[in-house]
């Protein structure tokens, strides 16, 4: 017999629809196994370095004032600090007795140069041959970035006059004793 | 009193039997979190940069990821330039890997110009330089002048921290001189 036209659908619905799961957790297990091959475990990072160009006459020419050229010279028991145009005091810091370059005093005199010089953004590096990677990497990190601890910085945007947060004390790090052997 | 709990317990069990079934919702819920949270990394990493054992690299403080590029690895016993070995330093007797100092010393039949440039990475990055430029000349992509568009010339050097950077030096002049206008040194991230 027959249900009423109004008892029909309700009957329908007190029927159990199950929806099979399995296949759909094959296929979710299936794509993290395979995200967790291919994905990166490790988090890289880059320090990037352009090679040193030779200016041209006209830039030379244009130049009004001498470029400050900050000058990082790396041996194997200090660092130096020094401007070719002599527009800072030479500054040198010994490593610690550990053999461990000064970082801390390194970057509060990078700060205090930074300070000095606003517009400037680029530093020279001259390592001697047989400084380690890791502390090459260690010195760049020291003259590029600022700490927590550090006050911030402020410099003057020329077009909009308005300060703005230095980020980075000095983003370009060159090597200058690339090219000359 | 002690043999009707023993029913009990047996029916309890059929009972359980009977109406066992898994709950795979939950399941399902925990799986899908996980797929989003790795389709969520796996989208922040762009680079296929790959490591090898036995290297040990610094840690650095530059937030900066690193964009897709050629890429060289230098192990303190060879080196690799994508994917293929190029050449292996010269050992002397056996080289432990935890090692403090590492030996970078090249054959001298690797090097020319006064022992400033590695003859084997100066071909194979000339070989990459002119394919890409082959490949940049088929590509329908030009710049504002018609022409196609330049060899960006950037290579990612992965070394071991314990390189001197005598040999660093070495590898940026061949680079320098194969036409590489700009390094970038791969680090782990300090988080």
């Amino acid at each position: 017999m027959l249900n009423r036209p109004s008892n029909r659908s309700k009957q329908k619905s007190k029927e159990q629809i199950q929806l099979n799961l399995v296949p759909m957790i094959d296929a979710l297990i299936t794509l993290i196994i395979f995200l967790l091959f291919t994905m990166s475990i490790i988090n890289l990072a880059s320090i990037e370095t352009p090679v040193p160009m030779a200016s041209s006459r006209i830039n030379q020419s244009k130049l009004k004032q001498k470029p400050l050229q900050l000058t990082l010279t790396f041996r194997k028991n200090s660092i130096e600090l020094w401007s070719p145009f002599n527009l800072i005091r030479k500054k040198t810091i010994h490593h610690n007795p550990d053999g461990e370059p000064n970082l801390y005093e390194l970057h509060e005199t990078v700060i205090e140069i930074k300070q000095r010089f606003p517009n400037e953004k680029q530093i020279v590096l001259v390592p001697h041959r047989r400084v380690n990677y890791d502390e090459l990497v260690s010195v760049i990190d020291s003259v590029r970035h600022f700490e927590s601890s550090d006050a911030p910085l402020f410099i003057s945007d020329q077009k909009t006059g308005i300060d703005e947060v230095v980020e980075i004390l000095f983003p370009e790090v060159v090597f200058g004793n690339l090219l000359g052997g | 009193m002690r043999k009707s709990r023993f029913i009990r317990a047996r029916n309890k069990r059929r009972s359980i039997r009977q109406k066992f079934d898994l709950q795979l919702t939950s399941m399902l819920d925990i799986l899908v979190i996980i797929l989003v949270f790795l389709l969520k990394t796996f989208a922040v990493s762009t680079n296929s940069f790959t490591t090898v054992p036995g290297i040990k690299i610094p840690i650095t403080r530059s937030p900066d990821g690193p964009p897709d590029s050629l890429h060289l690895i230098v192990t303190p016993e060879s080196m690799t330039f994508e994917d293929e070995k190029i050449l292996e330093f010269v050992l002397e007797g056996t080289f432990p890997t935890d090692a403090e100092e590492a030996n970078y010393e090249f054959k001298r039949n690797d090097l020319d110009e006064g022992g400033r440039r590695v003859l084997p990475l100066y071909d194979a990055l000339m070989e990459a330089k002119d394919q890409s430029e082959l490949l940049r000349a088929r590509s329908k992509a030009r710049d504002d002048e018609g022409n196609p568009l330049p060899f960006d010339g950037v290579l990612a050097i992965q070394a071991d921290k314990r390189i001197h950077y005598d040999t660093l030096r070495k590898i940026m002049y061949t680079a320098a001189t194969a036409g590489y206008k700009v390094f970038r040194f791969l680090a782990m991230k300090n988080e």
